[in-house]
């Protein structure tokens, strides 16, 4: 499985036409297909392209909504 | 635009303009909603759609209710829809409550209807959590509209068979939290 640094995750933001990735727990997920994350935006407080897993915390539901999408990559800190 | 009630929130340390956005992709989801239940509700019908029927046009007049309620907040913050329906269908807050591809699967019909609602249940509790204590009329109006959210997602769980509800079915006028908002 690919590996992700925090450089290369970045790139994949959902603007311009780029896919939304974003790593939760080490692991990547490809978000692209989600309403939710059109152009990687997320309620207005979130942008792909980036680690998630502290902000999933505070966020009004749990990872378990990330199991409906592909795992692509594995995330390197 | 009220002047002072925007500076205030912003000196509270609310981003305004954030705010804004969500009240305004909510206000989006609530108005998409009311026109994809009511596909939904003319579709629930026979034995065991007439049965759900009720509380589907309960949420739907809800929801409309809510957008009512939401369009003044945000222009008394300095917001504003968007000119085009179009764009203001495809920011929304929650995706497109469509019909299942078979219509007669009432159970597809309610998953729809209770996934819109958790949505929304999700969507209110930010807007509250970022509001409290700070923005006290933002936090009225969404914690009003959460209340009723929660209302319709445990309805339609309970006809899920998830558990119940408990509470019962809406007696008498629709949108008993909201409904200060709408005079």
């Amino acid at each position: 499985m690919r590996e992700f640094t925090k450089q290369e995750l970045a790139q994949y933001d959902g603007r311009n036409g780029a896919p939304a990735f974003i790593a939760y727990k080490g692991k990547v997920y490809d978000l692209s297909s989600s309403f939710l994350w059109q152009k990687g935006n997320h309620q207005v407080l979130h942008q792909a392209g980036i680690d998630l897993t502290a902000a999933l915390n505070t966020a009004p539901h749990g990872a378990d909504l990330l199991a409906k999408f592909p795992v692509i990559g594995i995330f390197c800190e | 635009m009220a002047k002072v009630t925007r500076e205030v929130v912003e000196r509270s340390g609310v981003n305004v303009d954030q705010l804004v956005e969500m009240l305004v992709k909510n206000a989006s989801a609530e108005l998409t909603t009311y026109y994809y239940y009511t596909i939904l509700r003319f579709n629930l019908i026979g034995l065991e759609g007439e049965g759900i029927k009720e509380i589907a046009e309960t949420a739907r007049i809800e929801d409309r209710n809510h957008f009512e309620a939401l369009v003044p907040r945000i222009y008394e913050l300095d917001g504003k829809l968007p000119r085009n329906m179009n764009q203001f269908h495809d920011l929304s807050g929650c995706p497109p409550a469509y019909l299942p591809d078979d219509p007669t699967d009432v159970k597809a019909i309610l998953n729809v209807l209770v996934e819109a609602e958790r949505c929304a249940v999700r969507a209110y509790t930010q807007i509250c959590n970022m509001t409290a204590g700070k923005d006290h009329r933002t936090y009225d109006l969404a914690l009003a509209i959460l209340n009723e959210e929660i209302e319709h997602e445990s309805w339609f769980s309970e006809f899920l068979g998830e558990g119940p509800s408990g509470h019962f079915l809406r007696r008498g006028e629709t949108s008993p939290f909201v409904s200060k908002f709408l005079r």
